[in-house]
This record gives C-alpha cells, sequence and structure tokens, in this order.
C-alpha cells in the first residue's frame, strides 16, 4: 500500500532535507514553518507486464484490436519516444520493446513486411546505435537496423517531411513523411510526467522546425499556466489541433505508459524515503554516498550518476486512439504525482537534480539547469503556480559553465552571445532564433553527428519564460556566480544567503515551499 | 584532504542531531498522520527468564538500580502485607504516569515476589530496537506487547503459566498530565481468563519527579509513594467487561487512600463519593500543575538523616 503525497511542515522535530543541486545532493536545514510538498509513495507496479501489453493490444480504447488494423501489403511505421524519457533510463528491458516486441509479433502473424521504426526524436540530437538498442532491444534492434528501417527522425531532411496541411489557427503541420504516408502509424510512448503524451506524441515528436515553432515559443510558454495541465496549456491545444488534424489524414494507433515513482536504485533509495523515516541503515548510505560523492574526481561522479538505471515499475499500458488513451493515461500521472497544496507561498524553493530530458548521457548545462528548474519543476503545478506573482524561486545546482561540445554546440554560441545581449525570452525569439534555426552549420550537425538542433537551447530559455515572467527574483543555491549572472539571476552560498537576498521583495519572514523532487510531483495548488 | 575530513565530520554531526542518535526518533507534528504504524520486530524473551539473566539481573538490580533509585527519589511503600493473602502468579495492576513507575513497583515487592516478576511493556516502544529490548528485558524483566496487534513471542498468557508475576498497566500509556485515563480490559481479561488474582498498586508523585518526557528525575530526591491492595478475584461468571471497572475503582481507591487515611477512603467508597481518579474538568494547565506537586511525606514517616540529633 503506497501513502499519497502530502504537505509537510517543518518544525523542531524535523532532520534535515534532502535538496538534489546536479551531481550531489545536499541536507538542508530549512527554516521553521516551511511547506515541504513530498509526492505519493511508488504506486504497486503491474505483476505481469507483457499480460497487460497484450491485454491493451487486444482491447484497445475507441479502436478495433490491434491484430484486425494489421495486413499484408500495407505499410506500417512505428514510431518511439526517443531517450530523453523516462529520467532517469529504466532497468532493461526497457518498457518500449516489451511493446514493440508484442506488435511486431502481431505484425509478423498478420504478414506485414513493410515495416520501419522511427526514434521520434524531433528536434533533439540522434540517438547513437547502442541508445536505439537499449530502447529497443537487441531483437529489434538486430532485425531492422542493419537493414536502415530503424532509424532516428530527421526534421532537416526535405525529401521526408511532408507539409500534410494547415489548422485552423494557421498552423502548419509537418511531420515525417514516411510516418505520414503509412497505413498505420503506431506510437509508443512513455508517459513519465503530465504535458507527455497525447497528440503531444506525433505532431510533436515526427514535425520539423516549421511545424513545431508555432507552439515552441515565448508567447505560447508564457500563457500556457501551466503546460504540466493540459487544459491551460496553449501549447497543448496547438498541439492538439494539429493532432487532430492529423488523425482526420492518418489511422495512428496509440500506446501509452506510466511509470511508478522508483526512481533511484539501491544504494541511493533512501533518496525516496521520508527522511524522518531514515533507519540506520538509510543514515549510513547517505553517509557513505556523501563521502563517495565528495572523494570522487568530477568524471567518476559524473558516471556515477549518469549510470543510474532506475528499477520502474510500470503502472498503466492503454493503446487505442490517441485521446481515449491519454485520459487514462493521465489519470495514471496524476494518481501517481498529484498533491494538493493549500495556497501559493512567497518564495518556491527547488532542487534541481543533475539529469534533464537533453543531457541524459550528457552534461547539465546552465541553461539545460534553468530549463530544467524554471522550466520543468516550476511548472509542475494545476491551478495556480505555487508561488505568488511577484514572489522568489530559489533553485539549488553548481550551474557550471560547462558544454558538451558534441550534443549542445548551439548552447555555447547562445550562452556566450545570445544571453550576453538579452535574457528576454522574447527579446531572443525576435532577434536571434531564425539566424539559429537556420543555421547550415548547426543543421549539418544535427544531421551527422549527435547535436541537437540550433534554436534547441532557445526552447529550453522558452521553457522558463512563464516562470521568468510570474516571479521577481531567481538566486541560485550553490551556482557559479559567472554563470547565473550570465543569464540574468543571481547566486548565493545557503539558503540563509538567498532569503536575506529575497527579502526586499518577499520580506524577513516570507512563506516558503520546498518541492521535494525527484521523483516527480504535481502540486495542485487550490 | 582536511576539507573532506572536515565535510565527513559535519556530515556525522548533522546526521547525529537531526536523526537523534542515542535517542529515540521523532516524527514532525504534521507528518504524524501520514506516519506508518511502526513494526516492531518479534523479539524472544524467554531467555530473560531463565536462570543466568535471573541472575545477572539480581545484581543490576540490588547492587545497581536499587541505590540509584534511592539516590534519585524517596519511595515510601505501604500495604506489602497485602501480598501475605495470595500466592503467585497475580497480575499487579497500576496506574501509569511514568517510567519511574516500574522501577518503583519491582523494588517495592519483597525479594521473593520481586524476582518472579516480570512487566508487560508495550512491544512498539521499549522492543523497537534490539538494545532497547535487550537492556529494558534484562533489567526490568519486561516482554513485549502489543498495543496495536501483531505477532509476539511470548504472550502474557504464557508467562502467567509459567508462574511468573505480571506488573500490567491498563491505561496502555504514560498519563500526559499526571491523572489516570481510561483503563483497558486486557488485566482484566487475564484475570477472568486465567483466573489469576489482581493486586490493585496505586502510585502518586512520580509524574512530579519525572514527568513524560524527561529523561532523569528531577532534582532533590522528590518523594514517591507506591500502595498495594486487597487482591480482587473475578467472582464466577463475571466478564472481563464487569470486572475491569472494578480494578480501576481498586485503584482509584487506593489512591484517596494514600491522599488521605485508609478509614476516610473506605468511608467515601461506601458513600460512592471516592474522587475520580481522572482528575477535575478544568484547563489542561491547571491539571498539570495539580499533579507536579509531590504527595506530601506522611506523618510519622522517620526522616532519615546523616547525623542524630541532640
Amino acid at each position: 500500500m503506497s501513502r499519497p503525497g502530502f504537505v509537510l511542515e517543518v518544525d523542531d522535530r524535523t532532520p534535515p532535507l534532502v535538496v538534489h543541486e546536479g551531481e550531489g545532493f545536499r541536507l538542508e536545514e530549512f527554516p521553521l514553518g516551511t511547506q515541504v510538498v513530498y509526492p505519493p509513495e511508488s504506486l504497486p507496479a503491474m505483476s505481469d507486464v507483457d499480460e497487460a501489453i497484450q491485454h491493451a493490444l487486444l482491447h484497445p480504447e475507441g479502436s478495433d484490436p490491434l491484430p484486425s488494423l494489421l495486413r499484408s501489403g500495407m505499410r506500417l511505421t512505428i514510431a518511439f519516444d526517443d531517450i530523453s524519457i523516462p529520467l532517469p533510463p529504466m532497468r532493461k528491458p526497457d518498457i518500449r520493446q516489451r511493446i514493440i516486441e508484442a506488435v511486431l509479433t502481431m505484425a509478423a502473424d498478420a504478414g506485414v513486411d513493410d515495416v520501419e521504426l522511427i526514434s521520434a526524436n524531433a528536434l533533439h540530437r540522434r540517438l547513437t546505435n547502442a541508445e536505439l538498442k537499449d530502447i529497443v532491444g537487441e531483437r529489434v534492434f538486430r532485425s531492422f537496423h542493419p537493414q536502415g528501417l530503424l532509424y532516428n527522425h530527421d526534421a532537416e531532411d526535405r525529401g521526408n517531411l511532408l507539409h500534410v496541411g494547415m489548422t485552423d489557427q494557421d498552423e502548419d503541420v509537418e511531420i515525417n513523411r514516411r510516418a505520414a504516408e503509412s497505413d498505420l502509424l503506431i506510437y509508443v510512448n512513455v508517459n513519465l510526467v503530465a504535458m507527455d503524451g497525447g497528440h503531444k506524441s506525433v505532431p510533436i515528436g515526427l514535425a520539423s522546425y516549421k511545424s513545431l515553432r508555432h507552439h515552441h515559443n515565448s508567447k505560447t510558454m508564457v500563457r500556457s499556466h501551466s503546460f504540466m495541465d493540459m487544459e491551460k496549456s496553449h501549447l497543448h491545444h496547438s498541439a492538439w489541433r494539429m493532432g487532430r488534424m492529423l488523425a482526420d489524414h492518418l489511422k495512428i494507433f496509440t500506446i501509452e505508459t506510466t511509470l511508478n515513482n522508483d526512481v533511484f536504485p539501491k544504494p541511493y533509495d533512501f533518496l525516496l524515503k521520508r527522511e524522518w523515516e531514515w533507519g540506520v541503515k538509510d543514515q549510513a548510505s547517505m553517509l557513505a554516498v556523501r563521502r563517495g560523492l565528495a572523494l570522487a574526481p568530477d568524471k567518476l561522479r559524473h558516471k556515477m550518476f549518469h549510470d543510474l538505471r532506475a528499477p520502474y515499475g510500470v503502472t498503466g499500458v492503454h493503446a487505442g486512439e490517441t485521446e481515449a488513451v491519454h485520459a487514462k493515461t493521465l489519470a495514471n500521472v496524476h494518481r501517481q504525482q498529484m498533491v494538493e497544496v493549500q495556497g501559493q507561498s512567497d518564495v518556491l524553493v527547488l532542487g534541481v537534480p543533475y539529469l534533464g530530458p537533453y543531457n541524459v548521457n550528457s552534461v547539465m548545462n546552465p541553461i539545460l539547469a534553468t530549463c530544467m528548474g524554471l522550466g520543468y519543476y516550476f511548472n509542475s503545478y494545476r491551478g495556480q503556480p505555487v508561488v505568488r506573482r511577484g514572489g522568489a524561486v530559489i533553485l539549488y545546482h553548481p550551474v557550471k559553465p560547462d558544454f558538451n561540445q558534441l550534443h549542445h554546440p548551439s548552447y555555447v554560441d547562445f550562452y556566450e552571445e545570445v544571453l550576453a545581449e538579452s535574457t528576454d525570452p522574447a527579446v531572443i525569439e525576435a532577434k536571434h532564433e531564425e539566424a539559429y534555426a537556420t543555421d547550415p552549420w548547426y543543421v549539418h550537425l544535427y544531421r551527422t553527428s549527435h547535436a541537437y538542433h540550433g534554436v534547441h537551447p532557445f526552447y529550453m530559455w522558452y521553457w522558463a519564460a512563464h516562470a521568468m515572467d510570474h516571479v521577481e527574483e531567481v538566486v541560485w543555491v550553490g551556482g557559479d556566480r559567472r554563470a547565473v549572472g550570465r543569464m540574468g539571476f543571481r547566486a548565493a552560498s545557503t539558503l540563509a544567503d538567498a532569503l536575506e537576498m529575497v527579502s526586499g521583495t518577499v520580506g524577513s519572514s516570507p512563506s516558503i515551499t520546498y518541492l521535494r523532487n525527484p521523483p516527480h510531483l504535481i502540486a495542485d495548488v487550490h | 584532504m582536511r576539507g573532506l575530513v572536515k565535510g565527513g565530520v559535519d556530515d556525522v554531526r548533522a546526521v547525529s542531531r537531526g536523526w537523534r542518535w542515542g535517542r529515540r526518533s521523532l516524527v514532525p507534528r504534521s507528518a504524524e498522520p501520514h506516519s506508518l504504524p511502526k513494526e516492531s520486530p518479534v523479539f524472544p524473551t524467554a531467555w530473560s527468564r531463565r536462570r543466568p539473566a535471573k541472575a545477572v539481573r539480581e545484581v543490576v538490580q540490588q547492587a545497581g538500580l536499587r541505590p540509584l533509585f534511592r539516590s534519585q527519589v524517596s519511595p515510601h511503600v505501604e500495604g506489602l502485607d497485602m501480598l501475605g493473602r495470595v500466592k503467585p502468579p497475580v497480575l499487579f495492576v497500576a496506574n501509569h504516569a511514568s517510567h519511574l513507575d516500574t522501577p518503583l513497583i519491582l523494588l517495592s515487592l519483597p525479594n521473593e515476589w520481586r524476582r518472579i516478576t516480570t512487566v508487560a511493556a508495550a512491544a512498539d516502544y521499549f522492543f523497537d530496537t534490539w538494545w532497547r529490548a535487550v537492556g529494558s528485558a534484562l533489567v526490568f524483566n519486561t516482554f513485549p506487547i502489543e498495543r496495536r496487534g501483531g505477532s509476539l513471542a511470548s504472550t502474557p498468557g504464557d508467562v502467567l503459566n509459567e508462574g511468573w508475576n505480571l506488573v500490567v498497566y491498563p491505561e496502555g500509556t504514560r498519563s500526559v498530565d499526571g491523572w489516570v485515563g481510561s483503563f483497558r480490559m486486557g488485566a482484566a481479561w487475564l484475570a477472568v481468563e486465567h483466573q489469576v488474582p489482581i493486586v490493585p498498586v496505586a502510585h502518586r508523585g512520580t509524574f512530579a519527579a519525572m514527568p513524560r518526557g524527561q529523561g532523569w528525575p528531577s532534582p532533590g530526591r522528590k518523594p514517591v509513594t507506591v500502595r498495594f491492595g486487597p487482591p480482587l478475584r473475578p467472582t464466577e461468571g463475571e466478564s472481563a467487561r464487569e470486572f475491569a471497572p472494578r480494578v480501576r475503582d481498586a485503584v482509584a481507591s487506593l489512591l484517596d487512600e494514600d491522599r488521605s487515611t485508609w478509614w476516610e477512603a473506605r468511608r467515601r467508597a461506601a458513600a460512592d463519593a471516592v474522587p475520580d481518579p481522572s482528575g477535575p474538568d478544568v484547563a489542561a494547565w491547571r491539571r498539570v500543575w495539580a499533579q507536579t506537586e509531590s504527595p506530601r511525606p506522611v506523618s510519622g514517616m522517620p526522616r532519615r538523616r546523616a547525623w542524630r540529633r541532640r
């Protein structure tokens, strides 16, 4: 039996609490009265995942069973979420592998010859062969990859994109040609957080820049309150318009999955427990890990974290018509992540961990840290933001100005040139986005190397636009002063210093809320 | 390197302070409704009732606990003659206000009774860690009982059947304000089920000397009194539900007797006017205030002096 999430009020009995900060964590003593939002405990995992997959495919929502949709001579395309989810990557076998194997078994039985598999990475970097293999498994990889039938989506391959049409709001819908011209497109998703899935899968995962720019812009992001709440997210409204149009154009069979909150494997599982419930073993593990991290050189520390594989349990598999499936998926996500919070606070505290969607097997640079903190974590609410308008956000992360040149080449220029000029999302969008999006060198690296698209750092900045618009102050505890200053924020050494720095805005005894994630949570703020 | 060592020391300090090493861990108040009931591990205690443990306990109690106890409080015992009217095993049923209650009762008993007396102790409190379990079983001859249900190595019935006396606190926990709470029916049920007499025990002053939350008795050798009452036996066909109020009344009457005299208490009992041991319905602070006063030394009781006065 897993306990629901709840809001702790820090009192004299509260031990120091874990706060993630990049490749490490600290124990923080919060001021008395601080509200700490704890996510629900991990839901029980399905005991027989393969059985659940079979059931979902044979009894889909709002669709005929999958075997009846498969026939000899058809063009079948299977698209799947890329490496950006789940976080951390899950232990093998990946749920996508299990589903794709089940789908391919049915396709083989039906005599389908023309099958292609596409990693729906939109403007994300191309996955390496090893990363593709990790997701789909050895059997699928060996059967399709050598023939070139398992590949990454290329949003810059003009010959392999199809402009399907315009929505009623004049938004271009342009996606992967193979997918658009298939008799059946099957999309396999991992719905890690509430913003994933639904019509965000095909119209975004398989889209081109021309299509993405309609919703990935500062105006849409500022008006999405929040993008974890699809009802109030302009990003999702746009994706839904595109998805409905695509659904009229081609047959899409969506398969969505949800995971529980088992994010950290042993011996890091103490990070999932509520601190006052730590036993002697948990305390010893924590001390050992802290000392190990302090002793380890940077490379080893990086490896310790990035080699983590989450022992996720699967909590749901649903298949069929996209919207019917997504309603069930969202209910599962909410069951695992939703916590009721009463009222807004003056200060929101967030610990930014080592990993976000765009630095798997890579480095979390300052822009990605901002996206993770002010983008994803800030937006982890429903109703209204956890912090009041004009309040302050305090984030924990080292914010080192380290960049992975292979994965994030345009980020370096964005950091050095664009942010040096302005940090206003609307200004940089108007002035610089087009040039970065169409730069031939960045396009070349995106298509042939493993680089994120030239426009990607802009999108990261837009994710944070709502937070930047909403709050008055942003302070990074433990952040590199130069890097933080470059992004227009301030750095502090300790929480006490940070609170002192924001006291001019929120007063000397502000109400404080700390979101204790990971694992993921959504604050349902009343 | 120095920084690393210092970081390690700081971490250990923070953890020892935050997680209260050596003390019982606490749950933040707002987290209490969301906490799981503690599952107590099953601790076998049969060893503590065997000869080697008995020998060790005798030394610990006589050479250590008794002088220590007397150095911290000033006990006064009455009613031991009641034990001449019964034969072991019996149930000693007492009010519960302090951790001093158990040593007070045990050390008040004649040695031949004390050596065959065990104490029922909350499994989730005294048996939550191995060292606390071993310590309390060895020194006080405790065995665990479950307040919330669960599995046990020995039941109170087993202990009684082995011929051991049993100290039971039917309130289930220490009083928060020193007054007597409601009695659960476990002791009465045991008496009915195993046909053993109950010896009511009432004590006063332990709350004033060492209330809940205090780890050591207050300085000044505060007086504590303990009074044993006449044994009670369930009558033919009497159920535990009927017997339990009689036990509580007996303890209440003993407390009344301890405050006044046996005769006055008898007269009040006959007139059905025994003061309610649960105390007056007044503000919480007044209830605590009343109980922080130690019982007056019994008149006629000779004060021990180091030097005789001329």
